[in-house]
């Protein structure tokens, strides 16, 4: 090894472009390889692979309306991917982010039609707090019992998913019931707590805008600030971080709550934007897509925001192409988790690191 | 004799690094030739290049005169050529027998020949003289007894010339002696020995011829018989100052820096490890603490860095009282800790250069706000600190993990000891697996900082080590410390007493 002086500058920026070039490979080359199986798939079950795919990518990204409805679909999973990528930077195992989302979101829904008299700004302004709030209560008792008495939080907010389910549930069904709905659900927010519409005739909102924020104010907290220094230390190397001297304890609350706060923010957004009030089963399972989408962007607040959007696209693109070649859409099921192996298995990456480092 | 192995012109590069620079190497048929250096130095990527585990960027490679290529282990295994590496590669489920056959078994059609397994191991190991019991499982088999399961699955493989890599590290004395034994059998057989290795009582012990390697090149090959330590030593640092500059220094010894009064410390298990330990560091001076580990020397640097809480007793730094203080407020008084555990609590290895070096430091007002870091000042900070204790680093932005092990702890020093703060340095195991140069490195940084007037208290299970720094030293056993004051000549009999809680007094080793 020798010291940065003595290289030359197109060396060192060689040195610095071949990272993120050879992720791009990466990821390029898994999707690929993702695509080629799920080809075979859909061959062997006797539909014609190009006309599925074909379908799939019209679905998600054809026309400039697929693509805003992908991205709006791309808004909360940012949400939950950010609330992973805090949890698990700090190391703390919040598997618990569907169940705070079920919370967020019924804190946001109550404020959009129980709080009146507000302007449109503050009105959403203070559903959302009311949503990151309730996430982060609902994410204090796990790593509260963590650092008390040493309950692992694995388990502990796993468990507190279902507690948050049932219990919005219960809410709709009775105390908040509403009477001018069919699905189970509360009342319909005010107009004051809805964010606007960015597309005609798309779902895309204003709450897209608020994860893209969140996802600068993640990434500058995290890699420029002290607590976000001590997270990530705490997160890398709990031993080190003790020895340093840092907050390690508190750090780890930080993380969970703040993981906690973002998921509140992603249910809320997706109520606010989108299904305007809160119903049961609104979320089909965006708090494990976040877990996903946290490991595909390897735990960049930055990262999220691809990696969402491409498994947005997934996810809408599968509805078309279910309806034109009549491919079930579980296949893209199939397909992230030949995606998923892939990614953890590092199979390209480790590879082409031995060979290009010669 | 003739020629069993011809390295030539061979040259290796890494991404900034020459590891070997056109390198030649020639061994005769049953030599046992020992190859030296600091790590770094290039002689593991030569052993790969020779077992196929790394290919050549130039040169060429004979062995027994004809010239081959090899491209893997097992065109190496191919030419006879087998290795033991450092770490073994074993299934610990299997009998030593298995291992040995693992990929070769002796079979009728499709049935392995379990009996036939065995004879042949056992065959082998008699004709050489490894003692081996074939039907051991590995896991059930003591460290030498796996390294003879290694070499011996070597020579089933036909192997005529055999590479170890450091294969004394992992052993005890005896084991290191009969694995000389075993070699020295291997040689007359006519096997021609291969051996990496940075001790060098070890190289003089067993090897015909020596060669030393520095940054990548062969800096010569001496006749074993015909050398010293010394000149070996020299040949591989390039430089005669070992072992001179440490006595040459007259310490100014001031004030009491800590006293640490009847304190006692309980280990991880409840049980007491350190008993009513009292003694004083002072301004300008080495305290070394002697003695076999695990006699209470981790409970008892962590009890004063604030890691462990302690039972009773007083640890004073400079008269204020930091026992079962937080580790930043004894840090903040002037404590610093270079832990025995360097990778798992001296760095975050997976956390850049510039983050390992602002961990004590970035929460001041010189470094952050309130909330945000002032990124400039710190990375400005971690260059100073780099150049000043000559951190090799490609950057400041490359994990730790890049870093070799002795930059890896010249990264911690410079952490804890570049901000001119603490009045006591803690360092344990300071140079533990560090080269010869690192380590001098190392041991010069703690000696110009208690020149400055720190006290350092060294906790090291290296006895040379400890005599060569201290200006006094205490021993632990069984979590008593006990005095065996100023470093003189007697003081290795009087350590080598107190380390075997005086029992052993009559046969007192030359450690």
């Amino acid at each position: 090894m020798e010291s940065t002086s003595t290289r030359t500058p197109q060396a060192r920026w060689l040195e610095a472009l071949r990272g993120p070039l050879l992720q791009v490979v990466n990821y390029v080359l898994i999707l690929l390889l993702a695509l080629a199986i799920g080809g075979v798939i859909i061959w062997l079950s006797g539909k014609d692979p190009l006309a599925a795919y074909r379908a799939l990518f019209v679905g998600a990204l054809g026309k400039p309306l697929a693509v805003a409805n992908t991205l709006d679909r791309a808004t909360v999973m940012i949400l939950a991917g950010l609330a992973a990528v805090v949890a698990f930077s700090t190391s703390v195992n919040n598997l618990g982010i569907e169940g705070q989302l079920y919370m967020g979101a019924f804190a946001a829904a109550w404020v959009g039609f129980g709080v009146r008299g507000l302007p449109q700004f503050l009105h959403i302004a203070l559903a959302l707090a009311a949503a990151a709030l309730a996430g982060a209560l609902w994410s204090w008792l796990p790593i509260w019992l963590k650092l008390r008495w040493g309950v692992e939080e694995i388990v502990t907010t796993l468990m507190f998913n279902y507690i948050a389910m049932l219990f919005t549930a219960y809410l709709v069904a009775f105390p908040f019931a509403s009477k001018n709905t069919v699905l189970p659900g509360t009342d319909e927010i005010l107009a004051s707590a809805t964010f606007p519409r960015l597309v005609r005739g798309s779902a895309l909102n204003a709450g897209f805008l608020v994860a893209l924020a969140l996802v600068v104010v993640v990434q500058w907290f995290l890699f420029r600030t002290k607590q976000g220094y001590e997270l990530r230390m705490v997160g890398l190397n709990r031993r080190f971080a003790t020895y340093s001297g840092m907050p390690v304890r508190r750090s780890a609350l930080l993380g969970m709550l703040l993981s906690g706060a973002l998921a509140g923010v992603g249910g809320g957004a997706i109520i606010l934007g989108f299904f305007l009030r809160f119903v049961t089963g609104f979320s089909s399972g965006y708090g494990w897509d976040g877990i996903i989408i946290s490991l595909l962007a390897k735990n960049s607040p930055l990262a999220v925001v691809p990696a969402s959007i491409f498994y947005a696209a997934l996810a809408n693109g599968s509805l078309e192409m279910q309806a034109v070649t009549q491919v079930p859409s579980t296949l893209v099921g199939a397909i992230k988790g030949v995606i998923m192996f892939l990614v953890t298995a590092r199979v390209f990456l480790d590879y082409f690191s031995k060979r290009w480092r010669t | 004799m003739s020629e069993a192995v011809a390295m030539q012109g061979i040259v290796k590069r890494y991404p900034g690094v020459l590891a070997n620079d056109h390198v030649d190497l020639t061994v005769e048929a049953g030599e046992i030739r020992a190859i030296v250096g600091e790590n770094g130095a290039g002689k593991s990527t030569l052993m790969k290049i020779l077992y196929g585990l790394e290919l050549p960027d130039e040169g060429t490679i004979r062995i027994q005169g004809q010239q081959v290529r090899i491209r893997n282990a097992r065109d190496a295994i191919a030419h006879g050529v087998g290795m033991v590496h450092q770490h073994f590669k074993l299934v610990p489920s299997f009998t030593v027998a298995q291992n040995v056959v693992l990929g070769l078994e002796p079979h009728n059609g499709i049935v392995l020949d379990q009996a036939g397994t065995r004879a042949q191991v056992a065959q082998i190991s008699e004709r050489y003289g490894l003692k081996v019991d074939p039907d051991r499982r590995i896991m059930d088999a003591s460290v030498g007894e796996q390294q003879r399961a290694e070499i011996l699955r070597a020579l089933y493989r036909k192997a005529d010339v055999l590479i170890l890599d450091e294969p004394t590290a992992v052993l005890t004395d005896s084991e290191t002696d009969e694995l000389f034994a075993i070699l020295k059998r291997l040689a007359q057989a006519g096997l021609t020995i291969l051996f990496i290795s940075h001790k060098l009582r070890e190289v003089l012990a067993v090897s015909d011829n020596t060669t030393v390697m520095r940054a990548g090149k062969v800096m010569g090959t001496v006749r074993t018989a015909s050398t010293s330590a010394r000149e070996l030593a020299e040949m591989m640092v390039g430089r005669s100052t070992l072992e001179d500059r440490a006595r040459q220094r007259a310490p100014h010894i001031g004030e009491p820096v800590l006293e640490v009064q009847d304190l006692s410390v309980h280990d991880s298990r409840g049980i007491l490890a350190v008993r009513s330990a009292s003694f004083q560091v002072r301004e300008g001076e080495v305290l070394g603490v002697a003695g076999v580990e695990g006699n209470g020397q981790v409970e008892l640097a962590e009890a004063i860095t604030g890691l462990r809480p302690s039972a009773s007793g007083r640890i004073l730094l400079q008269g204020r009282d930091i026992r079962n203080q937080p580790v930043r407020t004894i840090r903040e008084c002037g404590v610093a800790h270079i832990p025995a555990d360097r990778n798992d609590m001296g760095v975050a290895l997976d956390a850049q250069v510039w983050e390992n070096l602002a961990c004590t430091h970035y929460y001041e007002r010189d470094y952050s706000g309130r909330m945000g870091l002032a990124l400039d000042r710190i990375r400005s900070m971690a260059g100073e600190r780099i150049a000043g204790f000559d951190v090799r680093t490609p950057s400041l932005t490359c994990p730790a993990r890049n870093l070799s092990g002795g930059n890896l702890q010249k990264l911690v020093v410079a952490r804890e000891l570049g901000d001119q703060r603490a009045r006591l340095v803690v360092a344990s195991q300071p140079t533990r697996g560090i080269d010869v140069a690192g380590s001098e490195a190392i041991r010069g940084m703690l000696l110009d900082y208690a020149a400055q007037g720190a006290g350092v208290l060294l906790l090291s299970a290296d006895l040379d080590e400890v005599l060569e720094v201290s200006d006094r030293v205490v021993v632990m056993y069984a979590g008593n410390v006990i005095d065996v004051g100023k470093v003189d000549a007697s003081t290795r009999e009087k350590v080598g007493h107190a380390m075997t809680g005086g029992a052993a007094s009559a046969e007192v080793p030359e450690a």
